[in-house]
Parts: C-alpha cells; structure tokens; sequence
C-alpha cells in the first residue's frame, strides 16, 4: 500500500464534509472510526449524531467502520445528510436550472403544515447558511463582491419590507381581508413568530406570497423601490428573477429560517468588513441598497416615523449614514418608549415608535380623524399609532378609504351615531376632555357625515373643492377668533358644520383650561381640509407627469395612451413601455 | 490501497493532467478517445473528492476492483419531492465498451419512479434520455444527476413511495 510518507506516526487527516447546503472541514485521525467521525460533525453541525448520514463515494458509512475502510483521506470530501424526524429540513435554495452556479441545488422546502419551532436549530442553521449562500450564488454572482453580496441583504430587506408590504397590500389591492385585522396581526407577528408562520399559512396569504408578480407589482409601486431599482439594475434583476423571489418568499413564511439567515447574513457580512477594502465595499453596499429600501419600505408606513420620535427632526442625520444600523430599530406599535422587536438590526425596514399623541403637523392632516376613526374599531394604542403612520401619507389614506369595505364601514359609522360616539370615547385627545366629547357626541351625526364626504374624493371634485375652501376659510376665521377670545367652547364641534364665516355660539360652555386642545383641535381640522383638498386636484396626469415626459421623449406620442399605461401599471414607465408596445403589436 | 497506486500512476504519466481538478470535459474536447480506464480513475477520484454540488455520490463498489467496473452510487432525495430526505442507492456497471457505451444503473433502495422497473430497480436505458442517447463525455455523475433531476419532474415528484430504506432483493 502507498502510503504518504511520514504516515507512520498517523497525522490527523482534513475530511471536508459536505451537506447540500454546507461544507465544514473536519479534523480527524485517519484510524478512527466513523462514530467517532460522526461525533466531531455532531458538535460542528450542531446535530444528533443518530441524524447524521455519511456517504462515501456512494457508499453509507456505517458506524463501525474505519476511515481507513472506506479509503476516506487527507482532502477527500464526504457527503453528509442531516435527517431530522420533521418533514421540514434541509431547505436548500435556488434551483437547480442554473448551470451556472456550482450549487445549484434545489428550490427552497416551506414547512406548510409545522410551525417553524427551534427544535432543530442545527438545520435551520445550515439551512439557511445555505439559503445565504445560496441567494448569493443564484443571483448569478453579482459583478461585483460587494454588489454580489448585496442581493442577499436586500433579500432581507424585500422580506422586511414584505413584513410591511403585507399588511399593506391589502390597502393598496383593497382585498377582502380587513385591513385593520392585518395589522392587527403583522403587530402581534413581531411579537410572536410563531404565529407569522400560522399567519403565512393562511391561503390568502399564501396566495399572495405565491405570485410573484403580484409581489414584484406590490413592490415596484413603491415609487422610492423604483428609484432604487434605475440606480441599481440588480435590485430589478433581482425582482425578475422568479426563482429568487420564490425563494425569498419562502423565506419569508419561516420566520426561523429567516433570523437564521440574517444571522448568517451579518456574520459574512462581518466577514466580509474584516477584508481589506470589503468595509467599504459594504458602506457602498449599505448606501446605494439597504437605505434607500428601508426607507422605502418605511415609507410605505406612513413617511420617516423618526419624525414623530424626535420631534420632527430627522433622526437619520444623527446617525452617521454610512455605517450600518446597529441600533435596533425603534418598533412602530408600540406604545411605550421603542423596544426592539425586530429580529435582527437590518432585519425589518419599519420603524418608528408609536406615539398616540396626534402632532399637529402639517402633514398629517388626518391626524385626528384617523385617530378617531380607527381607533374606536381597535381600542388599542398600536393601532392608532399605525394609522397615524398611514395617515400621514394621503395616498394610502385614499387607498384606504377607497377599499370598498372600508366604505361601507364608514357609512355604518354615519348611520349609527352610537357607535361612532363610542369611538370618539376612545380618542385620546377628548379622553381627558369629557366636556369635549359631550358636544362632539351631541354634533356627531353631522360631523361624520361631513368628514365622510371629505374623505371620499371620488364624489364630485369640484363641489366639494368649492365647499372645502368655504370650510377653511371659516375655519381659519373661527381660529383666529378663538385665538383672540382665548376660551373656544364647543366652537370646535360645531366648525364643519359653518361654512361660512360666522362663528357659532358656543353650544355649552366649557373650562378655559381646555382650550389648547380645542386650538390643537381646530388646527388639526383646518390642516384636514386643506390636505383633503390638496390630495384631490392630484390627478394621474400630474402625477405622471414626469413619466409622460419620458415617454414623449421616447417616442410615444400617444398622451392618452401613455396616461392609460402609465395608469394601469401605476407609474412604472418599464411596465408601461411594454404594455404600449404589446397593445401596438397585437 | 489500490486506488492510490492507480492515480499516483495517473498523474506522474499524464501529461495533460497539470493540475488538479482537471475536468474529464477538457480531454474529450480535443477529439482524443480517452481509455476506459483512465476515464473511470478520473471519475473515481472525482467521485472521493466530492465534485459537484454535493447531492450525489459515487465511488468504486470494491476498492480492489481492478477492472473498475462496479460501482455504487447515491443520491440525496431532492427537498420538496417525495423523495425528499431519502437516501438512495444504486448499483452502476461499467462494462468493456465504456465510455462509449453507457453503464448499466440499477437503483437497490426501492424507489417508485417512472423508468425505473419497481420489481428489480433496474433503470431502462431507452426511458432515461442520457442513458438512451449516451454520449463519451458522460459519466457516472451526470447519470446520476440525470436521475436526481427527473425525480423533480412533475411526473415523478408526486409518486407515492415505499417506506424508507427497503431495498430490492437480489
């Protein structure tokens, strides 16, 4: 037998072990046994030694056998199963259509019917070092190590933001299921993770999470994403790439799965900080993906929730921006001071703390409405936190409202002044105002109706822009003579209903010591009105209006044509390119 | 051990073998008709080396085998099948005329898949493509991940199986 020389005092051996999804090296002497074999990898895999499968050249390694029975050598490889007794492990990643990729392996493994428990934390962990590595690979390795590495975290950051997206998704598609109920949920799904997976497994959702296109629309709408996705190609790359999409979907229905794989992505990512010139490579990495998503992502939640955090000062300039978050980011629903409640530092885009007090700003005309709205439905600080985000953001206050149940909703509230009454109990700013909300419960059948004609910009635009201007200008006189007189009365309750300028007697009298709110109050109003109004004269024309440029200048000289795209695919010029020139074609 | 002497002996009088890794591809593309042999020492290396993404395997059945001619193979059920999380093995036959004539394979775990006789496990040549349309520059590992890959097709993926770890008897 030829034997290596200087064999004789049998040097320890290097096996590499190799998993679908791993590769750890093994140290081993070469007369051991495979059990003892198999002890060493239980400990570097964190596995059963029982679960462990070895094959050598397609031979099973028994445990009584020798290494040196097999002919298993300094260098050679051995394949390694991890058998766990759930039907869930071993989830790879990518597929394997892409010759391209040295480990191609196969389609990533949901756990349709299991919870994704901690029982098997050595699987989940080489799986989703695998599922890193292997969005690595799949994206087709990028042109760059640093952009390489930089589908991986924006994969992150899509299932953060698909964190986010689902909630809203429903807003945006206005589906069947409530969309209080879903933030409801999304709330207690950062919480609890388990429960996200019960969440997934819930036909609808999965149906959403199933179609790709649907989320690459839900993403691409996104105007900020489409900014992201011109400067960065890869990022669109990314998105059309079915397979990774799929992939990350997955990934976002096992939520182990995925805090191991950011877990594992912020380990190569420190990795990759200790090459020299990978820390700048990740700066750039964390400056052209990672920021703009979460803000992306954070703006589909109602703009820079830091705004109300930090007293409308950006936060983000106290933060150097080119390093990576390291904070936890703060935790929009709740309402105590922010507690961490994502996993992970870049794990989820939505920030912001949850204030229920209502910051008269300029934006967020809806403050208060949102405020007693929806809380009434939910009597629970988060929730009112959350729509504050979302009020924030008129375009998704008018989704919103335009979602047909939410309509229909609004219309019960004005028939049924009880109900609506029992929620203004619950608004925060009347709670300690019981004379407040004895007029507002008094005006309450007209005021809602009022509001409701308000916030329903399909009816007719031009009336209620005349009425709108009316109101303001009587609010604006009814707050300056407030201002004067220093005691409001229930002025406030009685504003939308003038609207003409005359100040209305006040219905009862009421404390002096109330009227900074009822001031707080009649701004808030004033600015609801005007933003109502404002958000009403943006039509598609002017919204687009940029993109039609560029459409013009292209070559389409279609208008109504180009606005009809443009419509149709929600500002995307690509999609609406191709959907002009599928309609010239056919 | 055998096996060693052969590659030592390979690799000391191959000229074209200057590194490692060298692929079998490399040889075939410059029209030389590579000899059995050297073929299956390649493939035998290749094989204890673990080329490949991991999900197959393969080595000779007996180390002293001088011929090279029976082999074992393995492959890992691919995830979301029905094979998930098995581990099948299959006996593979290289007779005189390989490479140019394909190997016979038969599977030894049980396994219900179209192509493959579920009485004695043997894979007909003419259902598997590689095998009906072989070519010199397969091999074993391409045999084997031919097999892999239909067992995700639509056609397979679903077929109920027998319980794990029986094996055809002969």
């Amino acid at each position: 037998m030829a034997e290596p020389s200087g064999a004789e005092t049998r040097p320890p051996i290097r096996v590499t072990v190799k998993t679908p999804k791993d590769k750890e090296e093994i140290v081993i002497c070469d007369r051991a046994s495979v059990k003892e074999f198999k002890e060493e990898i239980s400990r570097k895999f964190k596995a059963q030694q029982d679960q462990l499968v070895l094959i050598f050249a397609g031979k099973i390694l028994k445990d009584g056998d020798t290494l040196n029975q097999h002919g298993i050598k300094d260098g050679l490889t051995v394949h390694l199963v991890i058998k766990t007794p759930q039907k869930a492990q071993d989830p790879a990643v990518a597929t394997a259509s892409s010759p391209s990729t040295p480990d191609p392996a196969s389609a990533p493994s949901t756990t349709p019917a299991s919870p994704a428990t901690p029982a098997q934390p050595s699987t989940s962990g080489s799986a989703i070092s695998d599922a890193g590595s292997g969005s690595r690979r799949s994206s087709g390795g990028g042109p760059s190590p640093g952009a390489g590495e930089g589908p991986p975290s924006t994969t992150a950051s899509i299932l953060s933001g698909f964190g986010g997206i689902l909630g809203l998704g429903s807003l945006g598609l206005g589906s069947a299921n409530f969309m209080e109920l879903q933030q409801q949920m999304q709330r207690q799904l950062m919480s609890n993770p388990e429960m996200l997976s019960q969440i997934m497994e819930n036909p609808l959702v999965q149906d959403m999470m199933s179609n790709p296109d649907l989320m690459r629309h839900m993403i691409m709408a996104n105007p900020q994403m489409q900014q992201l996705m011109e400067r960065n190609p890869e990022i669109s790359h990314m998105l059309n790439n079915p397979e990774l999409m799929r992939q990350t979907m997955e990934l976002a229905r096992n939520p182990a799965m995925m805090q191991e794989m950011m877990r594992n992505q912020d380990r190569a990512l420190s990795n990759l900080e200790s090459i020299p010139g990978g820390y700048n490579a990740l700066r750039r990495m964390y400056t052209d993906i990672q920021e703009p998503m979460f803000s992306a992502a954070r703006e589909q939640f109602g703009n820079n929730p830091f705004s109300s955090l930090a007293g409308n000062s950006d936060s983000t300039s106290s933060q150097p921006l080119r390093t990576e978050n390291r904070e936890p980011l703060p935790n929009p629903w709740s309402p105590s001071p922010p507690t961490s409640q994502a996993p992970g530092s870049g794990g989820e885009g939505t920030g912001g703390s949850g204030t229920s007090q209502v910051h008269p700003t300029v934006s967020n005309p809806f403050g208060i409405n949102a405020a007693s709205l929806g809380s009434g439905m939910f009597n629970s600080p988060e929730m009112q936190a959350l729509l504050q985000q979302i009020s924030e953001n008129p375009q998704l206050m008018q989704n919103v409202i335009s979602a047909p149940y939410m309509r229909s909703m609004m219309q019960t509230l004005a028939q049924n002044p009880d109900f609506a009454a029992q929620m203004m109990v619950n608004v925060p700013l009347f709670a300690g105002n019981p004379q407040l909300q004895e007029q507002l419960r008094l005006q309450l059948p007209v005021f809602l109706q009022q509001v409701i004609c308000l916030l329903f910009p399909a009816t007719s635009h031009c009336l209620s822009l005349l009425a709108l201007l009316q109101i303001q200008q009587g609010l604006q006189t009814l707050q300056t003579e407030v201002g004067q007189r220093g005691s409001a009365g229930s002025n406030t309750g009685s504003a939308p209903e003038a609207p003409t300028s005359s100040p209305a007697t006040p219905a009862t009298s009421s404390p002096t010591g109330a009227s900074n709110a009822q001031q707080q109050l009649m701004q808030q109003m004033i600015q609801l009105l005007a933003g109502s109004g404002n958000s009403q004269v943006q039509t598609p024309e002017v919204r687009f209006q940029q993109q039609l440029e560029q459409l013009n200048s292209m070559g389409f000289i279609n208008r109504e044509a180009n606005l009809q795209a443009l419509i149709a695919t929600g500002g995307d010029i690509n999609a609406a390119i191709e959907r002009l020139l599928g309609s010239q074609l056919s | 051990m055998a096996g060693e002497v052969r590659i030592s002996y390979l690799k000391s009088h191959s000229k074209v073998r200057d590194e490692e890794g060298l692929e079998p591809r490399k040889f075939h593309s410059r029209g030389v008709k590579v000899p059995r042999n050297f073929r299956l020492l390649e493939e035998l290396e290749e094989g204890q080396k673990g080329v490949g993404d991991g999900t197959v395997s393969w080595g000779l059945e007996d180390d002293e085998d001088m011929t090279l001619t029976r082999w074992t193979g393995m492959i890992i059920g691919p995830p979301r099948t029905i094979y998930e999380n098995r581990i099948y093995s299959l006996k593979i036959e290289c007779g005189p005329k390989y490479p140019e004539a394909p190997p016979f394979v038969r599977f030894v775990t049980k396994i219900n898949m179209n192509g493959v006789n579920s009485s004695n496990g043997v894979v007909d040549p003419r259902a598997i493509s590689v095998l009906a349309k072989w070519q010199n520059s397969y091999s074993i590992k391409v045999v084997l991940q031919e097999l892999r890959r239909l067992m995700m097709s639509k056609e397979n993926m679903k077929l109920p199986q027998p319980p794990e770890g029986q094996c055809y008897s002969n």
